[in-house]
């Protein structure tokens, strides 16, 4: 990769009928693009944004279906020297206020010459958003693509030109715009494609993510471009309504590599009736790599133990710890071995009231289970930061920086984030972890810790543990911290759904059961219990509990749970 | 009302679960806030097991599934015999 000047060199450097992405809408509608085709639809693409002036260094938004005009819309403006970035295209589960709100946050930040969007994006979702006097709005077909082909001349694009814009996790609004090199893309795939080992000639990507997201956009469309190897893709939508057609697409399409984040782990093993796990054919898969959230043992084993019916190999299963400011990966979990990730157990007590590991033998009462996310990518450095500023070594619990040679500069625009989180080089991640014999574990948000009576409490492990409770709902739990201005620290408050209706009759009972299985398996007591019916918990996206929606949800329900901070 | 309407009334009334609510066709269910964005996968699950049709999740947006009308005349709009 590092022989490319950018990410466009690369592209052009791939074998001209090798087939580069397949869009799979369902059984009957899958559309596939050689190397040769795309980069043709790039430049017709191209040609359309340069007739609306289009220049090096502009910035273009792409909001379009997760298709393969948006991929080659991208490329377009990337082949006049401008920089793009997709945003999330309306879905029927969004709140159009919110959406609108967003949007218009965004754009205008990014003072973009052109917003892109297709010819069926709806009028209602675009509101007042103000596109500023230097901001065209630009509808482009999805269906028909562009006729002719016409040479682009593409400015000189320097390894150090910004190469796209891609928006860091977050709530739409509140999204940063994390600016990219040529120099430092290439650097990432580099690292990336080593420490995956990828083959141009065996390997295949299957990909739900959506574009917006740097799994989406980094392991899912540029690693494939850059290396030179097939994807195949379906929109996140269609995955979230029926989540099997992933299993259905890897067996057909004998897919090798994949990642997705921690929950769809669950996700999929539950949407799945257990008489068609062994219908599939998984045995291609060498990585199905968890990423993006906090990577949770017994989610990797919910899904190991129902694929391995398909052939899935629990070798195949693998962890990364990744953000859109490194371009993607920080860490990866060894290909080499005969397992996945490595495994610790650590006593309990240690790791909540001094931060610290302290291995302990597994089925230990009180022993925690931890998955690595795995090693440091070349180039990559990392420190553990105590909550007073100070360096930690190994085994003890931090803030995670990283530093690496594909690191970005700024966010777009805003200098005054950027200088919150870019500390003499060093990104603060706000995530919490730490790291033991070369492995980086990464255990949870700091913004997400509850802090009771100085010990660290991870809002997850008590979930775990509610939800193992028969008249619970799997995976509809939220533990969070109240503020108790008597005790001036937190207390634990944990909402949860319930099964059916009628189990809240018991819910005395249940609450009693809940509250001495927290005690055994953590040595903390919960504060409040809140059981509730089935779908009262705030979901987001693909169902994923949302913390802080839930959280507004109880405080307005139980105003005596005090005053929100 | 067709009986598939009829069958998705009953469905919806039964994910609301607030008692005393009546619906009809033209009900706004999302607008009004009477069912929340996620039970909406439900919804069109439901859909597409009346209708047997596949529904396109990514051609839908919030207002095509506002009342039960729409979600049938959406059905009709984008979706695709199943086999």
């Amino acid at each position: 990769m590092l022989r490319y000047r950018n990410l466009l060199e690369a592209l052009a450097a791939a074998p001209a009928n090798r087939p580069f992405v397949t869009a799979w809408v369902d059984e009957d509608e899958q559309q596939t693009l050689t190397f040769a085709e795309f980069r043709l639809r790039a430049r017709q693409q191209a040609n359309i944004l340069r007739d609306h002036r289009v220049a090096a260094g502009d910035r273009v938004v792409i909001i379009m279906p997760q298709r393969i005009p948006a991929m080659t819309t991208f490329v377009g403006a990337m082949m006049l020297g401008a920089v793009p970035t997709f945003l999330a295209y309306p879905n029927f589960k969004i709140e159009p206020a919110k959406y609108r709100s967003g949007l218009a946050g965004v754009t205008a930040n990014l003072k973009a010459r052109v917003v892109v969007i297709d010819q069926e994006f709806p009028d209602d979702m675009l509101g007042h958003v103000s596109l500023g006097a230097e901001t065209k709005l630009i509808r482009i077909g999805v269906g028909t693509p562009a006729q002719g082909d016409t040479e682009i001349l593409t400015p000189k694009i320097e390894p150090d030109s910004l190469a796209f814009i891609q928006h860091s996790a977050g709530t739409t609004g509140l999204q940063k715009g994390v600016a990219l090199t040529h120099a430092a893309g290439l650097r990432q795939l580099e690292h990336l494609s080593r420490a995956l080992k990828i083959d141009g000639k065996t390997d295949r990507i299957y990909s739900w993510l959506p574009l917006y997201h740097d799994m989406g956009l980094i392991a899912c469309f540029m690693l494939p471009m850059v290396c030179h190897i097939p994807l195949v893709m379906q929109s996140p939508m269609d995955w979230v309504m029926h989540p099997r057609t992933m299993l259905q697409i890897i067996s057909e399409h004998k897919c090798t590599l994949a990642w997705m984040p921690n929950f769809a782990f669950q996700f999929l093993p539950r949407r799945t009736p257990p008489s068609r796990w062994a219908q599939y054919d998984l045995s291609s898969v060498r990585a199905l790599i968890n990423c993006s959230e906090p990577v949770r043992a017994n989610s990797m084993l919910e899904f190991e133990n129902a694929f391995a019916a398909a052939g899935l190999k629990s070798a195949a299963l693998h962890s990364s710890y990744a953000m859109a400011e490194n371009v993607f990966a920080v860490t990866q979990s060894s290909i080499d071995g005969s397992h996945g990730p490595a495994r610790l157990c650590a006593d309990g007590v240690q790791f909540r009231g001094a931060h610290r590991i302290v291995p302990a033998v597994e089925g230990t009462p009180g022993a925690m289970a931890f998955t690595s996310s795995g090693r440091l990518l070349p180039h990559h450095e990392i420190r553990i930061l105590s909550d007073a500023g100070t360096i930690l070594g190994e085994s003890c619990v931090g803030e995670i920086l990283v530093k690496s040679d594909c690191l970005f500069d700024g966010y777009y625009n805003r200098p005054d984030l950027t200088a919150q989180a870019l500390v003499a080089g060093w990104y603060r991640t706000g995530d919490l972890g730490f790291c033991r014999d070369g492995e980086l574990y990464v255990v949870g948000r700091k913004k997400d810790l509850l802090i009771i009576g100085g010990e660290n409490i991870y809002p997850q492990d008590i979930e775990e543990i509610v939800e193992g409770h028969s008249a619970i709902h799997d995976g509809r739990v939220i533990a969070m911290g109240v503020y108790n201005p008597d005790l001036g620290t937190e207390d634990i408050v944990v909402v949860a759904e319930v099964e059916r209706d009628e189990l809240l009759t018991g819910a005395a009972e249940i609450e009693r059961e809940l509250r001495s299985l927290v005690v055994a398996g953590m040595g903390v007591a919960i504060r409040s219990i809140f059981l509730k019916p089935p779908k009262w918990i705030v979901k987001s996206t693909a169902g994923k509990p949302a913390r802080s929606a839930t959280r507004e949800k109880l405080f307005q329900e139980h105003p005596e749970l005090g005053v929100d901070s | 009302m067709t009986a598939e309407a009829q069958q998705m009334i009953q469905h919806i009334v039964q994910l609301i679960r607030k008692p005393g609510v009546t619906l009809d066709e033209n009900t706004p269910l999302v607008s009004s806030g009477l069912i929340d964005s996620m039970s909406l996968i439900d919804l069109l699950l439901k859909l597409e097991d009346l209708t047997h049709m596949r529904i396109p999740a990514g051609k839908v947006q919030p207002k095509d599934l506002d009342t039960v009308a729409k979600m049938f005349a959406t059905a009709q709009r984008v979706g695709k015999p199943r086999k």
